[in-house]
């Protein structure tokens, strides 16, 4: 198992390596002249900004010096200060945030991971549930309500459901509200009293004693976390029973019913961890989707999460923000796959020899 | 192995249809009558070996009988009690007594389980032993079928088909049955592994008083390890005798079909020998022929005769049963 993991982690820097190279070609696709007239006010009257921005940053430069120069950045003659290079964790300024694209990362992140975590449960685990007992009750009425229930889930446009949710919730019952925390609660939380453990509201809410805070945040997210759920259920209803009910019909499940095993005991058992194994692989796409930021969701909740700054900046056409955006979501993934690898091989025991 | 007359098991008129739905509403549209009314004692001690083309009904006879597949009609007196009028938590504690050794060794075993729970696991769920027990218990059993105790740890997927098969029969034997339903146990194995299981089966079956119902479509490995065999088509026993008779003087159009299709080792002996040739295939268990099923395909049939009632399973001689207007 250990040497499982260290393989896995020694491609890390390889897939790392790939990703910059891949986003690095993108943005190559565009002429010096359009990359560098993104900087400059009224482009088409001022020329001649244009070509010193062009000549200051190398842009006319051989592709493999500017991707080197992306990577390190560049040293200040005088001072001998680095200036930007991704290696060194710099992703440069973003214009839209008027701030560095890691504060802004840091800033954000932390909510998109506390809304991923808080939406794990209903999304995965009720999607799972639902599935075996659609599969226990094949062709039954349970099976045909909860494929109809969430394919209509699915076929919803997020923001259609959302702004739904929002009428019904929001502006009809006023049970829950868009954003992240009340007002006067955020200014609680940003006061230096308030000791911020892992950056993650709910947790720290909870560490910090404040109970109010805590469900205050949770309230904020329902509606983000129903929506989530309520897109996702129909895939892992559908995964989740086919693999089911493949599973049901294998020889080892009549072999544990010869044993004389409570039917109970049967499928959740052993049936069940067997059908697991695809599952595995769409929850890790799933949340690693959910962690790279849900855009639509985060911009109609107005939640402030990676994907709705994401939003903004391609809106804007802030490509510094973006790229930034892609490495560290590039990043995310490469280390969510391979939390789902080791996980497989604690699903199917046959993967760890392979 | 001596036939005793002691009933271990008794099948009266067991039938397995299952339904085949079809339309909108799905409605029942027919059945595929897999077991179609199969009568037959099980004496203790003895194999009784159950033989019969593929698709003819005899591993869903195993399973019923097991109560695997709930029967449609009929009944399974097993040392007193009907298995087919048995539910839920009465059926368990049967099962503690009646086992069963699976066809594909592959398929049969639970790949995210260790050998050592696949084995142990019957005896922790009706709670006959304590933890460390079973431990004992499974390296024993492990002994048993000549695998490596240390074995117990590893997964299925590490070992060979007939180290394989022998874990299944290790799992079958955990609870200490009585009664064994093999369901083609070897057909699934390579030939040089094949007469291991075989004889292994011998072996446990002398130490342990066991009885087993042999399920299997290979003529010479049933004849090599049954008492008694019974020849199975389209749902129906055809002929039930013990095995010399049946061998050397098989009643049935269709046993004879079936065991001249054996070769003799003696090429003098093959050449001579008359062969019994069946026309055409097998009639579909959706619709079975009326009368007599094997009707269709039997090179002595009467019209008027074999097309107009069901031949009744008779005694022709003591202990040699066939179903046939015509013997």
């Amino acid at each position: 198992m250990t040497t499982f993991i260290i393989r896995r982690l020694l491609l890390v820097p390889l897939l790392l390596f790939g990703v910059t190279i891949i986003i690095f070609m993108m943005l190559q696709l565009l002429s010096p002249v359009e990359r560098s007239a993104l900087y400059v006010r009224d482009f088409p009257k001022n020329e001649k900004a244009v070509d010193g921005i062009i000549r200051r940053y190398g842009l006319d430069k051989p592709f493999y010096e500017q991707y080197w120069r992306w990577l390190v950045g560049i040293k200040d003659p005088v001072s001998g200060e680095r200036n930007g290079g991704i290696l060194f964790g710099d992703l440069g300024y973003s214009r839209t945030a008027s701030q560095p694209v890691n504060e802004l990362i840091k800033n954000r992140f932390p909510n998109t991971l506390d809304l991923t975590i808080w939406t794990i449960a209903p999304m995965i685990l009720v999607g799972i549930w639902l599935g075996v007992q659609s599969a226990i009750h094949h062709n039954g009425w349970f099976d045909q309500a909860a494929r109809m229930f969430s394919i209509i889930g699915t076929s919803f446009p997020t923001f259609v459901f959302g702004l739904m949710l929002l009428m019904f919730f929001y502006a009809n019952l006023g049970w829950f509200s868009p954003g992240r925390l009340t007002d006067d609660l955020m200014q609680v939380v940003n006061k230096p009293t308030f000791i911020k453990y892992t950056s993650l509201i709910t947790f720290d809410a909870l560490l910090n004693g404040r109970v109010d805070i805590f469900l205050d945040a949770i309230s904020h997210m329902v509606m983000p976390i129903i929506t989530l759920s309520y897109i996702s259920w129909a895939t892992f209803l559908r995964v989740t029973r086919s693999s089911m009910l493949e599973t049901l019909r294998m020889e080892y499940v009549t072999t544990a019913r010869a044993k004389g095993l409570p039917e109970r005991d049967v499928i959740y058992k052993h049936a069940q961890p067997n059908a697991m194994i695809p599952v595995v692989t769409l929850a890790g796409f799933s949340v690693v989707g959910l962690l790279g930021g849900v855009t639509i969701t985060e911009t109609v909740f107005n939640y402030p999460g990676i994907g709705s700054a994401a939003a903004r900046a391609a809106v804007n056409l802030d490509v510094v923000t973006v790229l930034g955006f892609a490495i560290f979501i590039g990043f995310i993934l490469i280390v969510a796959n391979l939390v789902t690898d080791v996980l497989y091989a604690v699903v199917d025991p046959r993967v760890r020899l392979s | 192995m001596e036939t005793q007359n002691e009933v271990l098991l008794k099948v009266d008129n067991l039938v397995k249809h299952f339904p085949i739905y079809r339309g909108v509403f799905q409605r029942q549209v027919g059945a595929v009558h897999a077991v179609d009314g199969i009568s037959f004692d099980v004496y203790k001690g003895e194999t009784l070996g159950l033989v019969g083309e593929s698709g003819c009904g005899k591993s869903t006879a195993g399973r019923t009988i097991l109560q695997l597949y709930k029967p449609t009609s009929g009944s399974v007196d097993f040392q007193g009690v009907d298995l087919a009028t048995l539910k839920g938590e009465e059926l368990r504690h049967m099962r503690k007594k009646i086992q069963m050794i699976f066809q594909d060794p592959y398929a049969s075993l639970n790949p995210r389980m260790t050998v050592g729970d696949i084995i142990g696991e019957p005896l922790m769920v009706h709670n006959v032993a304590t933890p460390k027990e079973i431990e004992e218990r499974v390296a024993d059993l492990l002994n048993k079928v000549n695998l490596n105790p240390a074995f117990a740890s590893r997964y299925p997927h590490e070992f060979s088909g007939g180290q394989r098969q022998r874990i299944g029969i290790a799992r079958a034997l955990a609870l200490q049955p009585d009664f064994i339903v093999c369901d083609e146990p070897i057909s699934a194995l390579d030939v040089s592994i094949q007469a291991q299981v075989v004889n292994l089966l011998e072996d446990l079956q002398a130490q342990f008083g066991l009885t087993y119902l042999f399920i299997a479509h290979d003529l010479s490995m049933v004849r090599h390890i049954s008492t008694r065999v019974a020849v199975m088509y389209l749902g129906i026993i055809v002929e039930l005798a013990d095995r010399k008779t049946l061998y050397t003087n098989p009643l049935h159009p269709y046993s004879q079909a079936l065991l001249s299709a054996v070769p003799v080792a003696d090429p003098v002996v093959e050449e001579k020998r008359k062969r019994v040739i069946l026309e055409g295939d097998v009639p579909s268990p959706v619709n079975p022929p009326s009368g007599c099923r094997f009707r269709t395909r039997c090179p002595i049939a009467k019209p008027g005769v074999c097309d107009a009632s069901k031949p009744e399973f008779r005694e022709v001689d003591p202990g040699h049963f066939v179903a046939c207007h015509l013997v």
